[in-house]
């Protein structure tokens, strides 16, 4: 690809400053934790197996161990006194173009920083953060792949990373307010735009107003169904944040303030991310970090807000018309670094007849592939299909007909795995499920302020 | 990297099944490139949406809103989804001939 080509110039171009400089950036964004972690690997290798990567290519370099090693060798030649010493017995390494190299091909050819390593680590390295630190100081160093940096810019540039303008926005959420009003018979089913004070604000990922607009047709049902105060937003919609993968705090943090901007411009009192895993993770456990600023209100997963509705009653479902099988995706950042796993099997359950666990599931469930970004950097793409082999089976072992995956970015790796590995599954996110399956209210509503009611 | 056999010969197709060289594009092709994704017959309505995209996208140098592809054709989502089951994104650009979209995140 000529991206890689242009990276390997770069690389190439790297004067000694460049380099001395890198590593010193890197120090500044590992922390003293990140430092620690970097000395605790006991090279037990049990991280082996737990990597989808290791699982497909049975390289010794997708070893996560081997990954945090090329990031620890550069460390340790400069920071510890031992390996200033004796590099050769401590297996330090100077920071040069080869072990440049080295970093770019793990930090983002071969991890998605999905986190299953960490979990299974006799240690308890947290891989992702040093993966990274890593990413970031490469991207400070411009040595991130273009495509994947393309994204980051055009959600700066533009305030969604499609690009999509405010008037297409628009357009489209009224098209779709028009399309749910047809759906479900009822003229009442509105998509409130900037409307203020709403106790929820609504966020979306782009791909649903750009391509997939069913899934935002299948949430604002069931907001109408549940007869929630809710809106979306002219500005500041876009849930995402490839800051996350991207490294670069200072970026992720600049995209986390479109949303925190909503918030406080119109006053909602829940800001409510949908199903995507890393605008999630990134909006509910990292912006807050990113700008040193804790938000005023609550962050909450669409999935949670379903399955309190559900608790309460003011959502109802008959599992009678979903009874073909259906297994569940675990996003990553969703359930293992997101902390949101029972939500969505709460709902499941209650939604369709036959519902089947992956194995592993939760916790321990391997990334699609598509995760870290892994879907926006076009030079890794064989290898991303490559390690999915692991989910692809995952999902065939299950025998199930539909595959529900809460995160917008699973879906779109799902989608090709589906073709590569041929598995004739459909894939839906959980709100398309409830759609499916929900029990309206009548269609005849006694007053039409009754849907707008703050609970 | 898969090959169809075009009506002027092979031709390359990138390992998702879109043209590697958008250039390659014919009304003659356009059949066997839905082929592959299990559309049997492009009936008018197919030609109406490819037509649109391949409008749109000579325009604009993107892909389309599928707001802008409805209204373009007259067609609702379902009959939308109903000709090109994965989608406008996946199956219809890649029988239009579009590169395909930026990845979708």
């Amino acid at each position: 690809m000529a991206d890689s080509g242009t990276l390997d110039a770069k690389i190439e171009a790297l004067t000694d400053d460049d380099l001395a400089r890198g590593l010193d950036l890197f120090r500044s964004k590992l922390g003293a934790a990140g430092a620690v972690w970097l000395q605790t690997c006991v090279h037990c290798g049990l991280c082996a197996e737990s990597c989808h990567y290791f699982l497909t290519d049975h390289e010794p370099q997708s070893i996560p161990a081997h990954k945090l090693e090329q990031v620890a060798a550069a460390f340790r030649g400069r920071y510890t006194l031992a390996g200033r010493l004796a590099p050769a017995l401590t297996g330090a390494r100077p920071f040069d173009r080869q072990l440049v190299r080295a970093w770019v091909d793990a930090a983002f050819g071969r991890c998605s920083t999905c986190g299953r390593c960490s979990l299974n680590c006799t240690t308890g390295v947290n891989v992702p953060a040093v993966m990274r630190a890593a990413r970031a100081t490469l991207t400070e160093m411009g040595l991130i792949p273009a495509d994947l940096q393309q994204v980051v810019t055009t959600a700066l540039e533009t305030g969604n990373n499609m690009g999509i303008t405010r008037e297409d926005w628009l357009d489209t959420v009224q098209w779709i307010e028009e399309e749910t009003q047809g759906a479900v018979g009822d003229p009442a089913a509105r998509i409130p735009v900037d409307r203020q004070g709403a106790q929820y604000l609504f966020t979306v990922n782009p791909r649903e107003p750009k391509f997939f607009p069913l899934g935002l047709q299948a949430s604002a049902t069931v907001f109408h169904a549940a007869g929630a105060d809710w809106t979306v937003a002219s500005e500041g919609w876009d849930l995402t944040n490839y800051g996350l993968f991207s490294g670069n705090n200072a970026e992720g943090g600049a995209i986390a303030r479109n949303l925190l901007g909503s918030m406080e411009r119109l006053g909602c009192r829940t800001l409510v991310i949908g199903e995507c895993g890393h605008g999630f993770a990134a909006a509910r456990w990292e912006s807050a970090e990113w700008l040193r600023q804790r938000p005023g209100f609550r962050i909450m997963s669409f999935l949670e807000l379903m399955d309190d509705w559900f608790r309460q009653g003011r959502l109802k479902a008959d599992p009678s018309r979903i009874t073909d099988r259906v297994t569940l995706h675990d996003p990553c950042n969703t359930v293992r670094q997101g902390g949101i796993s029972e939500p969505q099997r709460d709902i499941l359950r209650r939604c369709v007849t036959d519902f089947v666990e992956m194995t592993p599931n939760r916790a321990e469930n391997f990334c699609c592939g598509g995760g870290g970004g892994q879907l926006a950097m076009a030079q890794y793409r064989d290898k991303r299909l490559q390690a999915g082999g692991v989910k692809a089976e995952q999902i065939r072992a299950t025998g199930a007909r539909i595959v529900v995956a809460p995160c917008h970015n699973c879906i779109d790796q799902l989608m090709e795995l589906n073709r590569e590995y041929k598995l004739g599954v459909v894939i839906k996110t959980v709100a398309e499920i409830v759609a499916d399956a929900l029990v309206l209210p009548t269609a005849t509503p006694p007053a039409e302020g009754n849907h707008d009611v703050a609970s | 990297m898969p090959n169809i056999a075009g009506p002027d010969g092979p031709v390359e197709l990138d390992d998702k099944g879109y043209l590697k060289n958008v250039a390659d594009w014919s009304p003659a092709l356009a059949p066997l490139l839905a082929a592959r994704d299990g559309v049997r017959d492009l009936t008018a309505d197919h030609w109406a949406i490819i037509n649109v995209l391949r409008d749109h996208h000579r325009e604009h140098g993107v892909q389309p809103m599928i707001r802008e592809l409805c209204r373009r054709t007259g067609f609702n989502l379902k009959r939308i989804y109903e000709l090109f089951p994965k989608g406008p994104a996946q199956d219809a650009c890649r029988v239009a001939g579009l590169p395909r979209p930026d990845s979708c995140v």
